[in-house]
């Protein structure tokens, strides 16, 4: 099967995708960086864009929205990735013993994450209704006067972490995974070693899934610096701005004031965003993920 | 941390509590949610858990006060030929890379991986202006024809995920195939796409997600209200005058079910679907 002519048919097989990737992705970011460079009304044809070179990033820079939207969504993405990466463990963890009911319980877990995020969205609006949402009145019974929650720019992007931990529920999936890939005989080593429970957690549940960990954390960084429907829907923004995240900052650029040329810049900027960070993680990697192949060379 | 069930202990019994505690978080909202949807506008109001009497009839008005049937019939016009676009095609690009050694082949692959990476919105903008260019911003077609080229984002997820279960199908198959005079197409159409049906079923379902879940997609490519999906529908209810939580939340049940009963049904392929993803290491 190893002739060049039939091996050439293989760019047939890959065709629709070698064509979407021109399309819909290097073409655009092509287009995409253009724009960036220059102000454009889509009103009137490619024609009447303008060059203007660092024009846009000059004024990005000079934008108070966009640093409070940077602001927002880093402390989004500071404080919720860490957050549920710690509870999607522990949850995983504890699903992860074998016991009767545990299929059931993982169900539960699971079953957020596939509901609609705009579903979530309006279900959370009103549990976190200040007068008869069912969140300040489980706080009540502690006597907690609970804040108005998506009214108050204190709480408000609090309010959307809480709702985001009640879905986390494909992450402890992926963290499953991850524990059932450590070796039984390594806990009995450390049983018979004398490790009680929390040393054995330390010693083998965490260094061995720190590949899952390392994939969560890329995926949490990405997902946080996307976020939009939840905000979009619940707070568009507000109050106040405290909770204009970075990618509704740019959609209300591009889709509300039509300024393509300055939201390019801006998703050039995320881009970049984004890349540092998953470098970022991608070269600590070597200081803490450890891969269990490795040991045997 | 597994130990076995001979020793049921104080820790275990600790961790189940905790277990039943955690489930009670995920389901109370939920269940206030249903709860709510049959609840009189009054009550809404009050703070009983549970409705006096059930109001089965919010869901009927739910479905009048939004035009709930005419966003079902087009969440369902986009849905299906992305579904069809997006496997097929993925199928076949993940046959591709799984079978063939064309020039190449490396690079390509890698740089599928890295779109993977790339956040939307750096496409996002000049794709929207490409279809208002060629006039179809207001219509389906944004939404469905990217399904049809290995899909926008998550097709180079899909793509990958057919691959790793491509290459674990013995090449012996195929090629005894290739012997008795089948052709590349046969191969693909007869033995390996039948042979990836677990794979397949998974990336289906998870198209069916995306699409049922998405929101910016209609949000920026659908202005007028009658082409309006299921999920931007939802939404508009909630801008408009004065609203009834009662039926805002059986519309949102209304919206969650299909998810819900799909996943109940295909949960395996859902949870194993996702657990592939966490092999994608490093």
């Amino acid at each position: 099967m190893n002739n060049s002519k039939s091996d050439r048919a293989g760019y047939l097989f890959i065709l629709p995708w070698l064509l979407g990737l021109i399309i819909f992705t290097l073409g655009p970011m092509i287009f995409s960086l253009i724009l960036s460079f220059s102000k454009w009304d889509v009103i009137t044809g490619v024609e009447s864009i303008q060059y203007v070179g660092l024009d846009n990033f000059k004024a990005i820079f000079h934008d108070p929205l966009f640093y409070q939207s940077l602001k927002v969504t880093f402390i989004f993405a500071l404080v919720s990735v860490p957050l549920f990466q710690v509870a999607s463990i522990l949850i995983a963890v504890l699903l992860n013993m074998r016991s009767r009911g545990m299929k059931f319980f993982r169900l539960i877990y699971f079953m957020p994450s596939v509901i609609p995020a705009v579903a979530t969205s309006m279900m959370w609006v009103m549990i976190f209704n200040p007068e008869y949402g069912i969140l300040n009145e489980a706080l009540g019974w502690f006597g907690i006067q609970g804040p108005a929650w998506l009214q108050d720019p204190n709480y408000a992007l609090g309010a959307l972490i809480v709702m985001g931990l009640w879905g986390v529920g494909n992450t402890i999936i992926i963290y499953l995974s991850g524990l059932q890939g450590v070796p039984e005989d390594l806990y009995e080593a450390g049983e018979l070693d004398g490790a009680g429970i929390f040393r054995r957690f330390f010693s083998i549940t965490l260094p061995l899934i720190t590949p899952t960990i390392f994939f969560n954390l890329i995926m949490g960084i990405i997902g946080g610096f996307q976020y939009f429907t939840q905000a979009f829907v619940m707070t568009n923004g507000g109050p106040l701005n405290s909770t204009l995240f970075y990618n509704l900052y740019l959609y209300n650029k591009a889709f509300i004031e039509f300024d393509m040329g300055y939201a390019s810049a801006l998703s050039w900027i995320l881009f970049i965003i984004i890349l540092l960070f998953t470098l970022l993680v991608i070269r600590s990697s070597s200081f803490w993920v450890y891969y269990q192949g490795d040991d045997r060379d | 941390m597994q130990t076995s069930l001979r020793k049921f202990n104080l820790s275990q019994w600790l961790a189940l509590l905790i277990l039943i505690a955690g489930s009670a978080i995920v389901l109370v909202p939920l269940l206030w949610t249903v709860s709510t949807s049959l609840k009189t506008p009054a009550e809404v109001f009050g703070n009983s858990f549970f409705p006096q009497k059930w109001i089965w009839s919010n869901y009927s008005d739910a479905v009048r006060a939004i035009p709930f049937f005419l966003f079902l019939r087009n969440t369902l016009i986009i849905l299906v030929p992305v579904m069809i676009g997006t496997v097929f095609t993925g199928a076949l690009c993940a046959y591709g890379f799984a079978r063939f050694n064309f020039r190449g082949k490396q690079t390509l692959f890698l740089i599928l991986l890295a779109t993977m990476m790339l956040p939307s919105q750096v496409t996002l903008i000049p794709t929207f202006l490409l279809f208002k260019q060629v006039g179809l911003t207001n219509s389906f077609l944004p939404l469905i024809l990217p399904a049809f080229f290995g899909g926008l984002g998550g097709g180079a997820f899909n793509i990958f995920l057919i691959r790793q279960f491509m290459r674990g199908i013995p090449r012996e198959l195929d090629e005894s195939a290739f012997v008795d005079g089948a052709n590349r197409w046969q191969i693909f159409i007869r033995i390996m796409a039948p042979l990836s049906k677990a794979p397949l079923i998974a990336v289906s379902i998870f198209t069916f997600m995306g699409v049922w879940n998405d929101f910016q997609g209609p949000l920026i490519y659908l202005n007028s209200n009658e082409k309006y999906t299921l999920a931007l529908g939802l939404s508009m209810f909630k801008g408009m005058y004065n609203v009834e939580w009662n039926m805002l939340m059986a519309a949102t049940i209304l919206i969650m079910l299909p998810a819900l009963i799909l996943f109940f049904i295909a949960q395996k392929y859902f949870i194993e679907g996702i657990s592939i993803s966490s092999a994608i290491k490093g």
